[in-house]
C-alpha cells in the first residue's frame, strides 16, 4: 500500500492484525512493494546477465515489519535463508535505515499469511540485490512513519527528534519504537521516504557475524524436517527406481495389514502410505506393488550419445562478425559433463495439514508461491486458504525449486483427516532429484598473427534448466529459443575478438534436469575456460596476458579485467611448476558478477590435489564482505566436488548410485586448506553473490593440471589417465 | 588306495558341494583335482573349499594388504577414506564403531558383528596366492601366535568370521552375497585340513 | 520394551516395540530433540552423530537396545548459549556455518575427536572428520577444529590455576 500510487494513504494496524492473525502487543505492518516481472521483459541478451529485482506477488497487503512490545523487530523475509546468509544481509539493512541495533531484528521466513510472498523465487543469486532497494525504502519509510508518530506523541517537530538504537530522543523526552507504536491505529505513510547516506551506514558493509549462528551451532529445531504438529502422522510415497516411470496401477492388499498403517492412498498418479511412524510408512511402502510403465535399458553412453552438440534443435545465442569458414589452422575441442546430483543433506519433504478447506504447508521451499499455487490447484482449494509456513533450508542449492512433495502430503493429510509429515528417503532423493543436465560443447577457434583469437565458437547442448520449470512461464522458451539457465556461462565474454559466436541446442532427456547452483556456469566455463587455456599456450602467450587484450573494455569488461589482475597479484600468477605444484587461471562473468580464480594443483598418488585457490570477484557493493567469503569459499568446495568428483550414472534405466559415498563428494581432506578472498566493488549496489565463484574454478584446476601434465583433460569429473 | 574306488566319492563331495551352492546367488563350480593320492585328494578338497571362503570378497575385504578396507562385491576401497587406524578398529575418534555395531543394521544396511575391525596388518591377504595365504595363516609370527587348536577354534567360532554366512542387507536393502560354500561345510573343510595335517598342496 | 539411558544428564526411560529402531528416531520423533540430523539413514553423512558414552556414533544406524545404560550426548546437552562447548564456541568464532543442516553432526565428531585428541594435525582431522557438508564449510570448519582445540586447552589450563 505504502508505495502503491493507487491505495489509500494511511494503514490500518488493526486490519493487519487480523489478517497475520498476530497477537503481539504494538504490531506494526508495513504494506505492500510493487515491481513489475522482470522475466516478463526478459531479453535474450539481457538474461546472461539478468540482475532480478525482488518481486512481490500480490498488490494485497503485506507484513514486513512488527514491532513487539519489548521492542524488538521481526523482520518478515520473503527470501529463504539457505546458508547464502540473506537473513543477515537484510538485517543489517533494515537495522541501519531503522537506526536500531542489529541484535534487536529478528528475521523470520514471512509464512503466505503475512502476504509477503515472492511470486519468483529464492534462486538466482537475486536476494540481497533485489531486496536492496526495496527494504531499506520499507525501512526508511517505517522509521519516517514512527518519527512522525513521535513527534505527535511528543509534541515535539520531526526536526527536534533523533533516532538511537530503537529509541526516538528529543528534549530529553524518549520514546522505544514500541512506546510509540502503542495504540496507534492510523498511521500517515510517507510518499518518499529518504534513505541515508551509504557512508553514515553502522552494519552495511561491514562483516558482522551471521545471524543464525547460534541457531545452528546449538542445534535449534530450525529446519524443515524439524517440524511437526500435534497429533501428526508419517507419509510415504511408491517411487520408481526406473527412469521415465509412469504409474499405472498398484496392489496395497498386503501392505495395508501391515503394523502402524493408518491408510493407503490411491491417486490417478501415485499411492501412497500414512502411517503412525516414519518406519512403518517406509516398511509399507516397500510392500506395495506397482506396475509401471518405463524405460528399461537406458544406460549413460546412451544419455551421451543423445547429449551431442547436433542433435535436436539449435538457438544461436550470441554473434558478432563472420562464422569460422575454414577449420585450417584452427582448433577444434570438445569437452563433457555429467549429470549431477544436488544432494543437498536435508532431504526434501514436507508437513502437511488439511482440513475445512484450508491446507498449512510447513515446509524448506525456494518457491513459497509456486508451492501454495500448485497445492490449491491439486485440492482445489482458494490460494488464500493454502499457508505455506517456510523453514530454514538444510541447502537449497536450486533443488527446492520444486515441491510437488508438498501436494502429495496435502492429498495423505486430506485423506486422514490429520497432519502428515513425509520426507523422502536418501535413494529417493539421488533417483528423483531434478539433476544437474550433462552437456556437451564443441568449442573452435583461431589465431591471428598477433596471437589472438580470430575467431571463437562455442556450440553446446544441455538438459533442460530453466524450459520445463513451472517457475518458467511456458510462453517464454519459445519465445527466446534457448534454455535461460542453460545458457548461463554459455556467452563468449572476450568480446574484443572480433568473429564469435554462440549457439545453444536443445535435446530432450528422458529424465527431468533443472536448476543447479549457477546453472550453465559451472559447465559452460569448465569448457570455455579451458579452451582459452589451450589457445593461449598455442599462441605462447601468457594466460593472463591472453585473456586480457581480448576483453572489451566496456563496463562489464573493465570489471572482468580488474578481477583477473586481481586474482593473478594476489596468487603471484606463475606458469612455472614449483615444487610439483602448478596454477591454473579462469574467469567467469554471472549475473553480472566477474569472478576470476587460480587453483594451486599437484599430483598426489595419481590424484589431483588442490591445495590453495584465490577468488578475485567484484559482486558490487558489499552488504556482508565475511559472507561474501563464504559464499566463495563454499562455491570453491562445492565446485572442487562437482568437477573432481560428481556423477551420476544410468544403469539398465535407473539413476544411480543412490547413496553418499558412491555419489563421491568432496570431504574435509578434498577441501584446500587456503583460500583466499578478493573483493572488488566496480559498482556501487550489491550484485549476484551465491553463485558466480562457481564458474572458473573447474577450468582453474584442468588448466593447472595441463601445466603439470601436458595432459588437457575434457571431461567432468577430472580424471587423469592412468599413466600419470 | 584304489583310485576306482574312491571316484565316486570325490563325485559325490562334489555334488554335495554344488547341492549347498544352489541357494547362493553366485555359483562357482569347483573342479577338485584327480591326483593319485587320494589323502591327498581329500585334503586338497578341504584345502579347495577352505579357500574358497578364504578368497571370497566377504572375507577378504576385511583382510587388505593397503590398510584399507573393502567393500562390496567389487572389493572398492571403503568409501570416506576408513583405513587401518588404531589397533585395525580406525581412526581415534572415528572408527569402525562409529558406524559398525555387533550385529547388522537393517535401517541403515550397515553390516556388524561383535569386535567389528579388520583382520590384522600381519594377515593381509590381498592379492596373495591360496598357497600364500595358508602360509601366513599357520606361521605364528603372522597368525597372532596361534595354535592349530586356536585357528580352527577362531574359524569355526569367532562370530565376526561367522558373520560372513549373516552378511545383513547392504544400503539399499539387498542381501549382501555368501561366500560359495555353506557354513557347515566350511567348518568341516577346516577341522578335516587341520586334523589331515594342514597340508599345504604345492603345484 | 524398556529401555532406559542418561540423554543430556537426564535419565530415560523409553517403552519400544521394536528395539532395533535407529537411536536417531527415538531421539528425534520420541524425546523431541531435534538437533541430531536426518540426512540419510544409511551411516553415510555423519548428519546423526552424537556421543554415546563419550565416543561418536552415527544414530541412524544404531538400534536403541544399545543405548541401554549408557550415556548419550546430543548437540542439545554438548554447550548451551550460556556455557557454550569450546567446540561451539569456535564455530562461533569462526562463522562457520553456512545452511547449518549438517554441522550439529561436524559438531560432535569434532568434539569427539578432541577427547581422544587434544591439539588434533590436519591429518587427524581428515581422517576422523568424514562427515558431508554440502555448503563447502571445510575450509572455516579446519580453523575452527584447530581454534577449539586452543580453546579447550585454555579452560582446561585455567581449570588447573590457583588463584592468585
Amino acid at each position: 500500500m505504502a508505495t502503491n500510487k493507487n491505495s489509500n494513504k494511511g494503514v490500518s494496524r488493526r486490519k493487519f492484525l487480523v489478517k497475520g492473525g498476530l497477537g503481539t502487543l504494538g504490531v506494526l505492518a508495513v504494506g505492500t512493494y510493487i515491481f513489475r516481472n522482470p522475466i516478463r521483459r526478459g531479453i535474450l541478451g539481457k538474461v546472461n546477465s539478468l540482475e532480478m529485482p525482488y518481486t512481490d506477488n500480490t498488490d494485497k497487503p503485506m507484513i514486513w515489519f512488527e514491532i513487539t512490545s519489548d521492542n524488538f523487530i521481526r523482520l518478515h523475509s520473503p527470501k529463504m535463508e539457505m546458508g547464502q546468509g540473506t537473513f543477515t544481509g537484510i538485517a543489517q539493512m533494515a537495522a541501519d535505515e531503522l537506526s536500531i541495533a542489529m541484535h534487536r531484528i529478528k528475521v523470520v521466513h514471512a509464512a503466505s499469511s503475512t502476504g509477503n510472498v515472492d511470486s519468483f523465487a529464492t534462486g538466482g543469486s537475486t536476494s540481497i540485490s533485489g531486496l536492496w532497494q526495496p527494504l531499506r525504502e520499507l525501512s526508511a519509510m517505517l522509521r519516517t512513519m514512527l518519527l512522525k508518530e513521535a513527534s505527535h506523541k511528543l509534541n515535539l517537530d520531526i526536526d527536534q527528534l533523533i533516532v538511537e538504537d530503537g529509541t526516538i530522543i528529543g528534549k530529553g523526552k524518549q520514546l522505544t519504537f514500541a512506546q510509540v507504536a502503542d495504540g496507534v491505529d492510523e498511521w500517515v505513510v510517507p510518499d518518499s521516504p529518504v534513505l541515508k547516506d551509504i557512508k553514515d551506514y553502522k552494519y552495511v558493509g561491514k562483516p558482522v557475524p551471521r545471524i543464525d549462528l547460534e541457531d545452528k551451532v546449538f542445534g535449534d529445531p530450525i529446519f524443515g524436517m524439524d517440524a511437526q504438529m500435534p497429533n501428526m502422522l508419517y507419509g510415504a510415497v511408491v517411487r520408481s527406481s526406473k527412469i521415465g516411470s509412469v504409474f499405472v496401477s498398484a496392489d496395497s492388499t498386503t501392505a495395508e495389514k501391515m503394523p502402524g498403517v493408518v491408510k493407503i492412498i490411491h491417486e490417478a498418479d501415485f499411492v501412497a502410505v500414512v502411517a503412525n511412524s516414519m518406519i512403518e510408512a517406509e516398511n509399507a511402502k516397500n510392500a506395495i506393488e506397482v506396475i509401471w510403465e518405463s524405460y528399461d535399458n537406458l544406460n549413460t553412453k546412451d544419455i551421451v550419445e543423445i547429449m551431442t552438440v547436433g542433435n535436436g534443435s539449435s538457438t544461436i545465442i550470441q554473434k558478432k562478425g563472420k562464422a569460422l569458414k575454414e577449420k585450417d589452422n584452427s582448433l577444434t575441442m570438445e569437452f563433457r559433463t555429467p549429470i549431477g546430483a544436488h544432494a543437498q543433506i536435508e532431504p526434501n519433504g514436507v508437513v502437511a495439514f488439511v482440513k475445512d478447506g484450508k491446507a498449512i504447508i510447513k515446509i524448506s521451499t525456494q518457491v513459497v508461491g509456486l508451492t501454495r499455487k500448485e497445492v490449491a490447484q491439486r485440492l482445489d482449494l482458494d490460494v488464500e486458504q493454502v499457508i505455506v509456513e517456510p523453514t530454514f533450508l538444510g541447502g537449497g542449492f536450486g533443488r527446492r525449486l520444486h515441491t510437488p512433495h508438498a501436494v502429495q502430503a496435502a492429498l495423505m493429510s486430506k485423506a486422514v483427516g490429520r497432519p502428515v509429515k513425509y520426507f523422502f528417503s536418501r535413494k529417493e532423493e539421488f533417483q528423483h532429484d531434478m539433476f544437474r543436465p550433462p552437456t556437451h560443447h564443441v568449442i573452435s577457434g583461431n589465431l591471428n598473427e598477433e596471437g589472438l583469437l580470430n575467431v571463437l565458437e562455442h556450440e553446446f547442448v544441455s538438459g533442460d534448466v530453466g524450459n520445463d520449470s513451472a517457475l518458467i512461464p511456458g510462453f517464454l522458451p519459445p519465445i527466446i529459443g534457448a534454455d535461460i539457465g542453460a545458457i548461463r556461462g554459455g556467452f563468449i565474454q572476450y568480446t574484443g575478438i572480433p568473429n564469435f559466436r554462440s549457439v545453444y541446442w536443445h535435446v530432450d532427456l528422458p529424465f527431468a534436469t533443472s536448476w543447479w547452483r549457477s546453472l550453465g556456469l559451472l559447465a559452460n566455463t569448465f569448457a570455455m575456460e579451458s579452451f582459452m587455456d589451450e589457445m593461449a599456450i598455442r599462441a605462447q602467450m601468457n594466460a593472463v596476458e591472453f585473456r586480457l587484450r581480448q576483453i572489451a573494455d566496456d563496463p562489464i569488461g573493465i570489471r572482468l579485467k580488474n578481477v583477473i589482475n586481481a586474482v593473478t597479484d594476489k596468487a603471484k600468477y606463475s606458469e612455472n611448476i614449483v615444487e610439483g605444484r602448478a596454477m591454473g587461471l579462469a574467469a567467469s562473468i554471472d549475473a553480472n558478477t566477474p569472478c576470476a580464480q587460480i587453483a594451486e594443483v599437484s599430483i598426489v598418488n595419481h590424484e589431483i590435489v588442490v591445495h590453495k585457490v584465490t577468488v578475485a570477484m567484484d559482486p558490487g557493493l558489499a552488504v556482508n564482505p565475511d559472507q561474501i567469503r563464504a559464499q566463495c569459499e563454499g562455491c570453491v568446495i562445492m565446485g572442487i566436488s562437482a568437477v573432481l568428483y560428481e556423477q551420476m550414472f544410468v544403469e539398465n534405466g535407473e539413476l544411480a548410485p543412490t547413496i553418499y559415498g558412491p555419489y563421491k563428494m568432496a570431504l574435509m581432506k578434498n577441501a584446500p586448506k587456503e583460500i583466499d578472498v578478493v573483493l572488488l566493488q566496480g559498482k556501487d549496489t550489491p550484485g549476484a553473490v551465491g553463485e558466480p565463484p562457481l564458474g572458473p574454478i573447474g577450468a582453474a584446476i584442468a588448466n593447472a593440471v595441463r601445466r603439470l601434465t601436458g595432459e588437457r583433460l575434457t571431461q567432468l569429473p577430472l580424471k587423469l589417465p592412468k599413466y600419470i | 588306495m584304489n583310485v576306482r574306488f574312491l571316484y565316486p566319492v570325490v563325485v559325490l563331495a562334489l555334488l554335495g558341494i554344488l547341492f549347498s551352492l544352489a541357494n547362493t546367488p553366485n555359483m562357482v563350480t569347483h573342479t577338485l583335482p584327480v591326483s593319485q593320492h587320494d589323502i591327498a585328494q581329500m585334503e586338497s578338497s578341504s584345502f579347495t573349499v577352505m579357500m574358497d571362503v578364504l578368497t571370497h570378497q566377504r572375507c577378504m575385504n576385511c583382510h587388505p594388504n593397503d590398510d584399507i578396507p573393502k567393500q562390496g562385491d567389487d572389493r572398492h576401497p571403503h568409501y570416506f577414506g576408513m583405513a587401518r587406524g588404531i589397533n585395525d578398529k580406525g581412526f581415534q575418534a572415528t572408527n569402525c564403531h562409529t558406524c559398525h555395531q555387533s550385529v547388522n543394521n537393517k535401517n541403515s544396511g550397515v553390516p556388524g558383528a561383535p569386535h567389528w575391525a579388520l583382520a590384522p596388518a600381519s594377515m593381509g591377504w590381498e592379492g596373495l596366492t591360496r598357497t600364500e595365504i595358508a602360509g601366513r595363516l599357520l606361521n605364528r609370527e603372522t597368525n597372532g601366535n596361534k595354535s592349530h587348536e586356536e585357528l580352527i577354534e577362531h574359524m569355526t567360532k569367532d562370530e565376526l568370521v561367522l558373520w560372513a554366512w549373516d552378511p545383513g542387507v547392504n544400503a539399499n536393502g539387498v542381501q549382501r552375497t555368501l561366500p560359495p560354500v555353506s557354513k557347515e561345510d566350511f567348518k568341516k573343510a577346516v577341522v578335516d585340513w587341520f586334523a589331515n595335517g594342514a597340508v599345504i598342496p604345492t603345484k | 520394551m524398556k529401555i532406559s539411558f542418561i540423554i543430556n544428564g537426564m535419565s530415560k526411560i523409553i517403552d519400544v516395540e521394536d528395539e532395533n529402531t535407529p537411536l536417531l528416531y527415538i531421539i528425534r520423533d520420541v524425546l523431541d530433540l531435534k538437533g541430531t540430523k536426518f540426512g540419510c539413514g544409511k551411516a553415510a553423512c555423519g548428519a546423526c552423530t552424537l556421543h554415546v558414552n563419550n565416543e561418536a556414533v552415527r544414530s541412524c544406524s544404531y538400534p536403541v537396545k544399545f543405548a541401554e545404560g549408557k550415556e548419550i550426548i546430543t548437540i542439545e546437552g554438548l554447550g548451551n548459549r550460556a556455557k557454550p562447548h569450546p567446540v561451539q564456541q569456535a564455530w562461533i568464532e569462526e562463522i562457520v556455518p553456512q545452511c547449518g543442516y549438517c554441522q550439529p553432526g561436524f559438531i560432535m565428531a569434532t568434539a569427539a575427536l578432541l577427547n581422544k585428541v587434544p591439539r588434533p594435525t590436519d591429518k587427524d582431522i581428515d581422517n576422523n572428520i568424514i562427515n558431508i557438508c554440502r555448503c563447502g564449510t571445510y575450509y572455516r570448519m579446519r580453523k575452527a577444529i584447530h581454534r577449539a582445540a586452543e580453546l579447550s586447552a585454555e579452560s582446561s589450563s585455567t581449570s588447573f590455576k590457583i588463584t592468585d
